[in-house]
């Protein structure tokens, strides 16, 4: 692709990179006020027990403690990301419901008198009966998680494209499977934190909180407060890390607001491991049953899905979660006649959310599997069976999807060919194998609210460019590619641009990273805030040269008329004449930005386009299988990755490379282990995500589409890498010693059992 | 009761009152105010508190700060020489081995810890050395790449 | 998390280190930190005093000598396995050393410390809110194992590296105190009493391993089977070593029992030429002598299977040396 950038397309080092390897970047516990106060949270030990009372006064009597609160002192106000769904309180009333949940906090002097005021708590429960799996809990009788949902299904949805289950009528083949995905956590190294200060004069509160929405905190915080959102200010610092789970008010957020309101001095919670592998949230385990019909050339033409997430005792996303997990199951495959159920099911464990794929890795998994086993009974080629159902851009899609762009297709070319498919597939020693997964993934996705970003571009004398974004950077770089498509807009270097972003008090809203759609949404605008101030300044220069604003171009530090660079002005001397004749400084740009649509488009709702655009990709991988210690070492992955077109590069390997050891973790080495509602694992030792020992090669390869509707042709890079190594390893398990896993994480325990039982029932499974 | 120790911290002498229960980590935090060195788990199991001791890398949160009176303690505050960066830290930055940037600090400096033993070490005793360092955000991948280009350059200086 | 108060000493002596160990019933050797500071960060253990062995001189060595190898318990597990001496004679001793955790960990951490480490249990390796779950269990200083759910018995697992190496070498180990000195049998040193671990007398503090000469010379290695490869405690750890005739065979397993294991019967067997054929009676007889249980996320019978596979791989690793 031919475009002339300077600065977009870049491999460019992050804004805060150079304070990152100093150290001296702020997160927030590294926030320190003048008589800060310390807190900590008591938690219920127990999975389902009444609260019949919460006895505080030793706690109040240790020297230092200066507060403590419980769910009797909260408002009755429920908070939570989805309006309809919210179901928690940031402290327990009456009830608790999984090994974890929040029912007490202690604010003291320092930390240690805080952890010794919570042993002096006593909570007198009334121990209740208890379900752990979701297939018991829709069961009559099981017990009640929430008083206002009798079968413990709080969300389902039941989506019917085409024919419906009329449909497998006229396919020539059927094939029915269940899978099982695991809960796996987010585990960032930065635990979740809040710092709260209140001002009594004003009744304003500031918090900063590790989040990665701070206007919808800002707005649960209120809800739950009661103070207006007005009176909240919230502040992003740097984020350690979310993949997801850091969206939500945390007991944390509430809490230190509370005490610093209460106290009037600045309060600062930060939450211990366990607690944030406990008691934050987590990906949600899942049954899924696929029903897939094909014709007899293996296109698909039905298919039906019955999932079941294993929600644990809080909503959080649960509704937005089980649609993504739906309608996910439309891309990047032609699916023509769609059925899909998808429950949301009550249990007494920790609380499922959002995490990276958000409900569609679980689904993915399903049918990546599914598909090799087609492929496998048909005898059709894995990669081939791909490529032959792929959906197009400009298709006409069942659910209403608007595909600009497309490079699936390609993506399984190049992946494959990458990982030497022909040479390989079926064809490696005993032990050895290679495995595919397709995957597709929305820019973004419109909510009920705050559907819109908004930007503020302001371009100072000095030639300096001030960014004002609601975009809330945790780590991924969304303030790098903002100032990267801002400086290319106005001609100028990324060293040129400030970023000052996710400032409930200063900043424009902006829904936060979720839903990978920070480039595009975000992104968007502030490119059109960028527009709005060049244009100011093109109005002004095009009048000084007697030339058409249309005919002007800004470059290099200049800006001049098309084709002659020497017709024109330096963007400093631009501005210099701008000061000169009165007009006002800075000069200031404003933009914002939503996904477009026709009508009134949710997730919630139902049909339609629901993102502006949808990414693509192949991952393949290659492992080897140690047949003696059942262990796998993933050898190489690849991923071919179609994101439109990448603002930056050296981001995007990055997203990829992260993306990928993600989802080996998942498909390997990770599990929330529980036993009784009680997690087991809850340490970075005990759960144990990949080293830099398990790292396999990893090669990743661009699938350029430049989207119409993404700034600069962007589209996410976030996400949708994380939905298909997975399965792409276990189908390579698969090529490999000749066994299907359909339950994740496929351990060594699992492995030798498997091989084990083969070898005593030969004859099973011919190699595709 | 509580020891009254000097602490020698990047150069600097510090003198401090410490109870024997406070951990290197949190007095480096709370009473020296250097927050580049990150609490990530308060267990040993994820290097987020690396520091460097006597030129080795050891686990801060595992530490009694009584225990580092009379050793040479280096954080990441401390890398960097005047205005100059360290080539770690240079490293890091070019190659794009760092996301969030919290795992930053104990990585750089188990990777000083490690090229200061080896200057020119295989890709293999890299990996091995830093696998007490965790990372959820990178993969490695770039990690590794920044203190091989580190190594690679003092393998061409001798 | 905060660790508890205590008393912090720092001895000049072995007899002074001694004297406090005696007079003192909460008192605690801290050596490389990174057993005892996370169990009392978990509250499982909460020693009113803590003394440091760092002041007391000429305990971090590694000592070549006429008769064997002498390595002081305070060296640390990376001087231990970059010996020259070590690396060269006793490889499976610096495959051992060089597994233990992290980096970090080998950097920090001393022989002697990772010998004497606390055994290791599921529901006894998790902070005090945690625990609050359950009844205190009989080795948190409760009444019930929750792992056989009877009263009064402790199932937790040792799981050092180090000492299976140590095992199969015969080594000795110094134990010092203010009454004398005296040398025992490194297995010695480990009760198989999941609550009380290790069998020392009041006011006994480990010094100094001793490895006979003879170890310097024949097979030795250690292999460690752990969900990851680094960081992580052993799921199995197996070290063998035979002699250069390879009449003896010696072998010792960790994290299969409530100490670490010579599997003696299966020696017997193997001993007087290491072969192939006698893998499967041998692995069945190192079955009949470890006695794991479900202590750890890996489940017992799976322990099991990972014994008899890492006696084949030593075995394999042997013949083809």
């Amino acid at each position: 692709m031919d475009k002339d950038w300077s600065v977009v397309g870049a491999k460019l080092p992050m804004l805060d990179a150079g304070a990152k390897v100093k150290g001296t970047a702020q997160f927030t516990d590294d926030l320190v006020f003048p008589g800060m106060l310390h807190g900590r949270i008591l938690r219920s030990p127990l999975p389902h027990a009444k609260i019949l009372h919460v006895d505080t006064s030793r706690a109040e009597k240790l020297a230092g403690v200066k507060g403590v609160v419980t769910g009797k002192d909260i408002a009755d106000r429920k908070f939570g990301i989805v309006p309809k769904a919210k179901d928690e309180y940031a402290l327990a009333k009456e009830k608790v419901r999984y090994v974890g949940d929040a029912v007490a906090a202690v604010c003291a002097v320092d930390l240690e008198t805080a952890e010794e005021a919570l042993a002096l708590i006593s909570v007198d429960y009334e121990e209740l009966p208890a379900v752990y799996d979701p297939l018991e809990a829709i069961k009559p009788g099981a017990p009640r998680i929430h008083d206002d949902v009798p079968n413990n299904i709080s969300t389902s949805i039941r989506k019917e494209f085409g024919k419906g289950e009329k449909a497998f009528e006229e396919c020539d083949f059927v094939f029915e499977d269940t899978f099982y995905s695991q809960a796996v956590n987010h585990a960032p190294l930065e635990p979740h934190a809040a710092v709260a200060q209140f001002d009594p004069l004003r009744g304003e509160i500031v918090i900063w909180s590790s989040t990665q929405i701070p206007f919808f905190l800002r707005r649960n915080l209120a809800t739950t407060l009661l103070v207006p959102e007005s009176k909240i200010r919230v502040i992003k610092p740097k984020v350690g890390g979310g993949f997801g789970g850091k969206i939500d008010m945390f007991a944390k957020d509430f809490c230190a607001c509370w005490f610093a309101m209460k106290l009037g001095r600045p309060v600062k919670f930060v939450y211990e491991r366990e607690e944030v592998f406990i008691a934050t949230r987590q990906r949600h385990p899942m049954y899924v049953t696929v029903k897939t019909g094909v014709k007899k050339d293996g296109t698909i033409h039905a298919q039906r899905f019955w999932a079941y997430a294993d929600g644990g005792a809080y909503n959080s996303t649960a509704p937005l979660m089980i649609t993504l997990s739906c309608y996910f199951l439309m891309v990047p495959y032609r699916v023509p006649n769609l059925i899909y159920e998808g429950h949301h099911v009550y249990t007494n464990k920790p609380v499922g959310g959002a995490m990276r794929g958000h409900g569609i890795p679980q689904a993915r998994f399903a049918v990546e599997r599914q598909l090799d086993k087609i492929a496998g009974r048909m005898g059709i080629d894995p990669a081939e069976l791909r490529i032959k159902n792929s959906i197009h851009a400009g298709e006409d899609h069942p659910g209403g999807f608007i595909i600009n762009t497309c490079g699936f297709a390609e993506s399984v070319q190049k992946a494959a060919e990458a990982i030497g498919w022909k040479e390989k597939r079926g064809k490696l020693p005993f032990g050895r194998g290679v495995g595919l997964g397709g995957a597709s993934f929305p820019s973004g996705v419109s909510n009920m609210s705050h559907l819109a970003s908004g930007a503020v571009v302001q371009l100072g004398q000095d030639g300096a460019v001030t960014v004002l974004t609601g975009a809330a950077d945790i780590g991924q770089g969304a303030e790098t590619v903002i100032a990267q498509i801002v400086a290319e807009e106005l001609g100028v270097r990324l060293d040129d641009i400030r970023v000052t972003a996710a400032d409930t008090g200063i900043t424009p809203l902006d829904p936060g990273t979720f839903g990978s759609g920070v480039t595009v949404r975000a992104g968007n605008a502030a490119r059109l805030a960028a527009v709005s101030l060049r244009n100011k300044l093109f109005d002004f220069v095009a009048r000084k040269l007697e030339a058409n604003p249309e005919d002007l171009v800004a470059k290099d530090r200049r800006i001049y008329v098309k084709g002659s660079p020497d017709q024109g002005f330096s963007l400093l001397d631009a501005v210099k004449e701008y000061r000169y004749a009165d007009l006002p400084m800075p000069i200031i740009g404003r933009g914002s930005w939503m996904a477009p649509a026709q009508e009134p488009t949710t997730l919630l709702k139902g049909d339609g386009n629901f993102a502006p655009n949808y990414s693509f990709m192949t991952q393949a991988a290659e492992v080897e299988v140690d047949t003696k210690t059942g262990k796998v070492k993933v050898v190489k992955m690849v991923t071919a990755h179609d994101c439109g077109t990448p603002i930056n590069p050296l981001l995007v390997e990055g997203q990829l490379d992260g993306s990928i050891i993600g989802g080996m973790g998942q498909a390997l080495y990770e599990n929330v282990v529980v036993e009784n509602g009680q997690v087991m694992n809850p340490s970075f030792l005990d759960y144990g995500f990949p080293t830099t020992m398990e790292m396999p090669e990893m090669e990743g390869i661009q699938v350029i589409t430049d989207d119409p509707l993404g700034p600069f042709g962007a589209k996410e890079s976030g996400e949708g890498t994380q939905l298909a190594p997975a399965p792409a390893i276990v189908n390579a398990i698969y090529d490999a010693i000749g066994i299907d896993f359909d339950k994740l994480p496929v351990t060594p325990e699992q492995i030798l059992k498997a091989l084990r039982e083969k070898i005593s029932k030969p004859g099973t499974r011919k190699k595709a | 009761m509580k020891h009254s120790v000097a602490l020698s911290v990047n150069g600097d002498t510090y003198d401090v009152l410490i109870s024997p229960n406070e951990t290197l980590l949190d007095v480096l935090r709370e009473k020296l105010g250097l927050m580049g060195t990150k609490k990530g788990c308060d267990l040993g199991a994820c290097g987020a508190c690396t520091v460097l001791v006597d030129g080795e890398a050891y686990l801060s949160c595992l530490m009694l700060a009584v225990n580092a009176a009379g050793r040479k303690i280096v954080t990441i505050e401390g890398l960097a020489q005047g205005g100059e960066l360290h080539p770690l830290q240079k490293a890091f930055i070019e190659k794009g081995g760092l996301q969030c940037g919290f795992c930053t600090p104990g990585m750089i400096l188990t990777a000083k810890a490690a090229l200061d033993e080896e200057a020119v070490p295989t890709e293999a005793s890299i990996r091995r050395k830093m696998a007490g360092n965790l990372c959820r955000c990178t993969g490695y991948k770039k990690i590794v790449e920044a203190v091989s280009s580190v190594a690679a350059l003092s393998g061409k200086e001798d | 998390m905060r660790l508890p108060k205590f008393e912090y000493a720092e001895p000049k002596s072995i007899e002074e280190a001694s004297s406090i160990l005696s007079k003192e019933d909460g008192a605690k050797i801290l050596a490389g930190g990174t057993d005892l500071l996370v169990n009392m960060k978990h509250r499982v253990e909460t020693p009113a005093v803590i003394m440091s062995l760092k002041k007391i001189p000429d305990l971090s060595f590694v000592r070549p000598e006429d008769g064997g190898i002498r390595i002081g318990a305070m060296t640390s597990l990376k001087s231990v396995y970059s010996h020259p001496t070590i690396a060269e004679k006793l490889p499976g001793l610096a495959l051992a050393a060089s597994s233990v955790g992290s980096y970090h960990h080998q950097v920090m951490g001393t022989v002697g410390g990772n010998l004497c480490q606390q055994n290791r249990c599921k529901y006894f390796n998790q902070s005090r809110w945690w625990r609050s779950s359950r009844a205190l269990c009989f080795k948190a200083g409760g009444e019930l194992c929750h792992v056989v759910k009877k009263k009064n018995i402790c199932f937790s697992s040792y799981c050092g590296d180090v000492a299976p190496s140590l095992l199969v070498m015969n080594a000795k180990a110094l134990l010092e105190s203010k009454e004398g000195k005296r040398e025992v049998e490194v297995e010695s040193l480990f009760t198989g009493d999941g609550k009380s671990p290790l069998g020392l007398r009041r006011g006994e503090i480990l010094t100094e391993i001793r490895v006979p000469r003879e170890c310097q010379e024949g097979f030795s290695t250690y292999i460690k089977f752990a969900n990851r490869e680094s960081i992580d405690f052993p799921i199995v750890g197996a070290s063998l070593w035979a002699s250069p005739d390879t009449k003896t065979v010696r072998l010792a397993f960790t994290a299969v029992d409530r100490k670490p294991l010579r599997a003696r019967k299966a020696e017997e067997r193997l001993s007087g030429g290491l072969q192939k054929s006698a893998l499967e009676e041998a692995v069945r007889l190192v079955l009949e002598e470890a006695k794991p249980v479900n202590t750890s996320l890996y489940p017992a019978s799976h322990k099991r299977d990972v014994m008899g596979l890492l006696l084949e791989s030593m075995i394999t690793k042997f013949l083809g040396r």
